[in-house]
């Protein structure tokens, strides 16, 4: 018996050290490179708060971010074709971290658009939003600005609300449900790849949808209608907060997404966290002290709220990431669980 | 350990909970065989095949699957090894040949090689008509065939297939059994299934567990001599329906019983179910020996009218069912203690462990 636990413990450890080399041991150096990107981007992206001083310099990094984004998909197929370096291994190797991810990320953003989920949701909301925006209290003819500001009081917790967890409901749940889970991770991948490559797919999905968002102040202030000078500056800075508390609600409905093998717990599961972490920031006017500096700090609606004034708030930044990161780790842990249990 | 070990497993355990589904199984499987592996449901099967692909790991053990340990690489042990889960879970919003693809792109085949092979797979398991179709629509049996397809596409030197034929027809059936004969030359097969005439066409081994434990291992030779009986099935004329050309009187049945009974040699007299016409039994004795004379003499000499008299050597189908009725009981606790129930199966217990011995030896 105690021969049985000593021998049960020797394999932890093993296996927390196995996973720690994990990435040198059996991964070739360029899929080291290509893994930390994100974490290289993730680094670099918080910048010192910066006025929306001019419109010009946030409008470029707006672009870049967004270019960024692309070619998250784009360098992979190209880092893939490069020859992998390989230590002492028979040449025919297992495919690259980004080739793997790209494959998986591919196929779960195309599987969202092979059911109707996600133009339903996507064309509900841009109607939604759009109905929201001209009639709610008088509209945007009640307000002399041209801006949107009063639909990026609404989207937020929207998309907290329904989008984020129905995009992200499936996503565990459904291959547990199904059982394709065992196909996909006996096929030769990480569960990093896995899981990275289901929550980029999500939030392919999510930046879709919030790409589309600027529809609106082109149809208003471009074509058919020219309203007035549109103030771009605000509104792209609402949709990078819109983005950076997306991926951090997308990571959180990952993560409960691998809890479960019910899309329907998945999804309120998500909904509920999601409109507490948002909603809680309506409290901090009440709560004095501490803890209303607690609940501002973990409050998605105080941290998004520079983004709609048109600020970049680093520290918000950092918190959504951070919250990304975690919660992706968790998810990765939760899946390698399954191995020791 | 040689190389050509390709599959082994050795004091595999896994626990879901308190339940002991596997239970410190062991065993090897050798390049170019083809293994049946054999259990009736719950025995453990699959639970063993996921451990063997990295699926969930076991509770103690270890498994090598090309001399790679399943803890330690496991992405090592699933580039070698194509797998078909039992119940062949599908993306159903993918055409299959997506499917393929995607497949394919996760096993690093590079286009030109994909198209080649999706080639031959898409030929053996017969899926050309539906390549361009969405899983969902397709029937179980197209979806196992997917199934087969995925774990072939990059001829993989390893396959672990579960239940890989429940859901074809007769024809199909047949049909990869040959294919799979045909590739077993350097490639390796551990298969599971429940149908014996499946594992009597395709595998010359096979293992059978029973809850969790490998009841026999051997040539299907081997497994069929195991219970080291033959049977024999007697009939005698019962009534004169038909013309009667006995010498003797008509035999009443404790008679005939008797009379079996005091052949030597006959271990075991059961009277079979039949009509009034004729008494059957059957008997059983050791293998090695031919009771068929002396039965034959004895019914003669009483001058009755022997009807029928056949000899077998047992049927797997018959070792299956001995090895692995009555295990039921067994308890399947981890650390519990043998109920009264459980008591008694303690003996056969010990002569299953006895024959582990004998095979790994
Ligand atoms: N994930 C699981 N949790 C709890 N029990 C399980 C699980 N998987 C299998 N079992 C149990 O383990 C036993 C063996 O199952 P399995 O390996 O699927 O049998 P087989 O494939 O031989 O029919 C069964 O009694 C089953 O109920
Ligand atoms: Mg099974």
């Amino acid at each position: 018996m105690s021969d049985k636990k000593k021998e049960e413990e020797e394999k932890k450890k093993k296996l927390a050290a196995a996973a720690e080399e994990d990435d040198d041991d059996e991964d070739d150096t360029s899929d080291d490179d290509d893994s930390s990107d994100d974490d290289e981007e993730a680094a670099s992206d918080p910048k010192p708060p910066v006025k929306a001083a001019s419109k010009a310099s946030k409008k470029d990094e707006e672009e870049d971010d967004e270019e960024e984004e692309e070619e998250e998909d784009e360098k992979p197929a190209a880092a893939a074709k490069a020859p992998a370096p390989s230590r002492g291994a028979p040449p025919q190797v297992r495919a690259s971290f980004a080739k793997n991810l790209w494959t998986i990320t591919k196929r779960e953003f195309a599987g969202y658009f092979n059911s109707a989920l996600a133009y339903i949701v996507i064309s509900a909301s841009m109607v939604l939003f759009g109905l929201y925006f001209f009639f709610y209290q008088g509209g945007i003819w009640q307000i002399d600005r041209a801006s949107l500001g009063r639909m990026f009081d609404f989207v937020p917790a929207w998309i907290c609300f329904l989008t984020i967890p129905l995009f992200t409901m499936r996503a565990m749940s459904e291959e547990k449900r199904m059982g394709t889970i065992e196909l996909l991770i006996t096929l030769p991948v990480r569960d990093s790849e896995v899981i990275l490559g289901k929550y980029l797919g999500a939030l392919g999905v999510l930046v879709v949808q919030i790409a589309l968002l600027t529809f609106y102040p082109l149809v208003m202030f471009k074509f058919p209608w020219t309203m007035g000078a549109f103030d771009w500056g605000p509104f792209w800075s609402s949709i990078f907060g819109l983005f950076l508390m997306g991926s951090a609600g997308i990571a959180i409905g990952m993560l409960f997404s691998g809890m479960t093998d019910s899309q329907i717990v998945s999804y309120f599961a998500t909904a509920a966290t999601l409109l507490i972490l948002f909603f809680v920031g309506s409290l901090v006017q009440f709560v004095k002290g501490w803890p209303g500096e607690v609940i501002s700090f973990f409050s998605f609606q105080t941290r998004y709220e520079p983004f709609a004034r048109g600020l970049i708030d680093s520290r918000a930044v950092v918190y959504f990431l951070s919250v990304t990161v975690l919660c992706l780790l968790e998810s990765f842990r939760q899946l390698e669980g399954r191995r020791w249990r | 350990m040689s190389t050509d070990v390709m599959i082994y497993a050795s004091d595999l355990s896994k626990n879901f909970g308190s339940f002991r589904a596997v239970d410190k199984i062991n065993f090897e499987v050798n390049r170019g065989e083809i293994v049946g592996f054999l259990g009736p449901n719950g025995a453990g099967k699959s639970t063993t095949m996921r451990i063997l692909t990295c699926f969930i790991a076991p509770s103690s053990g270890t498994a090598r699957i090309n001399g790679h340990d399943v803890f330690e690489h496991p992405l090592a042990v699933r580039e070698n090894l194509g797998y078909l889960p039992q119940r062949a879970p599908l993306y159903l919003e993918m055409s299959v040949y997506e499917y393929l693809k995607f497949a394919a792109d996760l096993r690093n085949l590079d286009e030109s090689t994909f198209k080649k092979r999706a080639k031959a797979v898409v030929e053996v398991a017969g899926l050309a008509q539906v390549l361009g179709k969405e899983i969902r629509q397709l029937s179980h049996g197209y979806r196992q065939r997917v199934g087969l397809a995925q774990a072939l596409i990059k001829d993989p030197r390893i396959l672990i297939l579960d239940e890989p034929t429940s859901d074809l027809d007769p024809n199909e059936k047949a049909e990869f059994l040959d294919y799979l004969k045909q590739l077993a030359k350097d490639r390796t097969v551990l298969l599971s299934t429940h149908n014996l005439k499946e594992v009597e066409t395709a595998c010359a081994r096979a293992i059978i567990v029973s809850r969790g434990r490998v009841v026999a291992d051997g040539s299907l030779d081997e497994i069929r001599g195991k219970s080291g009986r033959v049977r024999y099935v007697v009939s005698v004329q019962e009534s004169t329906d038909s013309p009667y050309r006995g010498t003797g009187a008509l035999p009443r049945e404790p008679e005939v019983a008797d009379l079996l009974r005091s052949i030597k040699g006959a271990t075991r007299v059961n009277e079979l179910p039949t009509d009034d016409r004729a008494h059957a039994f059957e008997l059983t004795s050791e293998r090695d020996s031919d009771l068929r004379a002396d039965i034959f003499r004895a019914i003669a000499d009483k001058g009755w009218v022997l009807l029928e008299l056949h000899r077998d050597t047992q049927t797997l189908e018959d070792v299956f069912r001995h090895l692995t009725i009555g295990e039921e009981r067994r308890n399947r606790q981890v650390g519990g203690k043998a109920e009264p129930a459980a008591v008694a199966q303690d003996d056969e217990d010990d002569e299953d462990d006895d024959d582990d011995d004998e095979d790994e030896g």
